[in-house]
């Protein structure tokens, strides 16, 4: 057994570590085959005053004049000593511009995971409990148009609509000028973020628990326990949600990419101080070392994630493998 | 009565217990959606006939004009006309979709079938493969891939669309060909030489066509969701090229001036497109798949 565990844990090292690798060396590359001019982004518009020699200095002085394997593994090198390099823009260490940023979007991601997982549990229910009548047809219909407005757009109406028109919420940034350590006015500044990341994925995901849900309404134990006498209640939230739970909960890992790309997008256009933002403008004007961080910082969590659903499903199903695989 | 009782309980009318609904033959399609996405494409397809202003000519005398007579959705901060913008733009945007989706389509089913029927270390590696380009968030990866493909057209940006989004369709169309191939048909039509592609075309493909349907409809409607993001963000098509994105970038402008005509309208027409297809899509995921509830 404990052998067992240690092989199943080693196995899912092993695949992490080869993922990260590999996709570490993907942006490596595909970041230094991209047209663009990592000095605009190190020096800002000096660069186009520069002499030709100076250019050659600047760029042997950040290492990019070297073939782009050797800088591969000099970069891979510092990274397992825990050395990021520093951000071209930022003139310090990536960790640190990264630390700065990444309350922001753990608080913005977070919550809203929580508050997307809490809603489409309790919204499944909801239309199980009332399947094909008037609540399960209203949610199903508000949820189905919900799902079709895109992120950008939502944002750009409530801005619209609550920042222009009403002036009640503040359209931009995470806090107001000299007010960073004031959790209410961050709460105020969330609140539109919040409702763009929780609306546009909670429908996505209450669909698809109410889907296993019907399934499992469906199984003949259900039938079973009618016979028995328990009531709907019981029955519906003792039993059949408990069968699903384990499809429930590796939705929830599988899900975290999906959210925090989410995340990401919102930020661009609430222009909220958090990782979202510093991977497009990393990415936009080539401040390498930044952008592979953040990359792989993105990466670890959903390949991480997408593992521990896997797990989930192996240890909690362990008919899953074989079914999934139909031989 | 003699001998004819076979006959007889043969022709006798069966007697239902429950008297089943007549429905009309368009209950429960989505007859609606059909004919209003109908009408936007055939708009943006026709838009030469009646959408009479040049969309990219700017008058700057009418910057930033309200709805009204003259322009009937009203004119952008550089004096485009808005409603000859959305069905020039349309055309894009709907192309967009609809390339994406065939390249995304095409890539999810060879990928999807070489991995359903290969030995199982490289059907291993290739979902691993799937999985790792899935875990990098689309956004970045569309980012990277499009500044390795240069300045943003029509063209790359289908194909970058394309390129990212095949890797949930390739992973259905694979556990179909797992399922599948251990029919007796395919290992008959291997035993009598048939091709990769062949067996793929004749016996795989009609079979899990209809479990991929609705992915294919709804990477229609995501190429178009992406292509208007990347456009609104500035990394998509170029404010010259209309397409429903690129007339929302200018938004950030217009949020200014509160010129609501300017998101709105654009946008109404997004999301009405986005929300035909959606029902298209889930009829088709409908279809066939309902039992009665034992609760």
């Amino acid at each position: 057994m404990d052998k067992n565990m240690i092989l199943f844990f080693g196995k899912k090292l092993v695949v992490f570590a080869v993922s990260m690798f590999v996709l570490s060396l993907t942006v490596f590359y595909v970041a230094r085959f991209a047209p663009g001019d990592p000095l605009v982004s190190y020096y800002g518009d000096r660069v186009e005053k520069m002499s030709q020699e100076e250019r050659e200095k600047a760029e042997e002085r950040l290492g990019l004049r070297e073939p782009v394997h050797i800088q591969y593994v000099k970069w891979l090198e510092n990274a397992v000593h825990g050395d990021f390099g520093i951000s071209y823009k930022y003139k310090r260490n990536v960790l640190e511009v990264i630390q700065g940023r990444l309350f922001n979007t753990l608080v913005l991601g977070g919550v809203g995971f929580i508050l997307i997982f809490g809603l489409a549990l309790l919204l499944g229910i909801l239309c199980v409990w009332f399947e094909e009548r008037l609540v399960d047809r209203i949610i199903c219909q508000i949820g189905v148009v919900t799902s079709c407005i895109p992120e950008f757009w939502f944002s750009l109406v409530l801005i619209l609509i609550f920042s222009v028109w009403l002036k009640v919420f503040p359209s931009s940034g995470a806090y107001s000028m000299g007010r960073s350590q004031d959790v209410g006015d961050r709460i105020f500044h969330l609140i539109l973020p919040m409702t763009i990341v929780v609306t546009s994925h909670l429908w996505y995901y209450a669909y698809m628990i109410r889907n296993k849900l019907l399934e499992e309404v469906r199984a003949d134990y259900v039938l079973l326990a009618k016979a028995k006498g328990l009531g709907k209640a019981e029955i519906l939230l003792g039993h059949c949600l408990r069968g699903i739970m384990p499809s429930y909960l590796s939705l929830m890992a599988v899900s975290v990419s999906h959210i925090l790309g989410g995340t990401y997008m919102v930020e661009m256009v609430f222009s909220y101080p958090g990782i979202g933002t510093l991977s497009y403008e990393s990415a936009r004007y080539k401040d390498y070392n930044l952008l592979m961080v953040l990359c792989i910082f993105s990466g670890a969590i959903v390949i991480l994630c997408s593992i521990i659903a896997q797990a989930i499903n192996e240890r909690i199903d362990p008919g899953m493998g074989s079914r999934e695989d139909g031989r | 009565m003699d001998g004819d009782l076979f006959v007889l309980a043969d022709k006798k009318p069966r007697e239902n217990p429950v008297p089943i609904k007549k429905e009309k033959w368009y209950q429960g399609k989505p007859v609606g959606s059909v004919i209003v996405l109908a009408v936007v494409v055939l708009g943006c397809m026709g838009c030469d006939w009646f959408a009479l202003k040049d969309p990219a000519f700017m008058d700057l005398k009418n910057c930033s004009v309200m709805p009204g007579r003259l322009f009937w959705f009203g004119t952008d901060v550089m004096g485009r006309d808005i409603f000859s913008g959305i069905w020039y733009g349309g055309r894009i945007s709907l192309f967009i979709g609809f390339a994406s989706t065939v390249i995304s389509t095409g890539m999810a089913v060879v990928i999807g079938s070489v991995s359903g029927m290969a030995p199982p270390w490289l059907d291993e590696w290739i979902m691993r493969f799937a999985e790792i380009f899935m875990s990098v968030p689309g956004l970045l990866l569309i980012i990277l891939l499009q500044a390795v493909l240069g300045d943003a057209n029509v063209v790359t940006l289908s194909l970058v669309i394309g390129i990212t989004g095949w890797t949930a369709m390739a992973k259905v169309v694979r556990t179909e060909v797992r399922r599948l191939r251990g029919s007796e048909y395919v290992i008959a039509s291997r035993c009598m030489g048939g091709g990769f592609f062949y067996i793929l075309w004749k016996h795989l493909a009609p079979n899990f066509v209809s479990s991929i349907m609705f992915m294919v409809v709804m990477n229609i409607r995501s190429g178009i969701v992406t292509e208007s993001t990347l456009s609104f963000m500035g990394i998509g098509l170029p404010l010259e090229i209309l397409s429903w994105g690129s007339m929302l970038s200018l938004s950030e402008r217009a949020l200014l001036g509160g010129e609501w005509w300017m998101i709105v309208i654009p946008g109404a027409f997004l999301v009405t497109t986005l929300l035909c297809v959606t029902n298209i899509g889930n009829y088709l995921r409908r279809e066939g798949n309902r039992r009665e509830s034992c609760l």
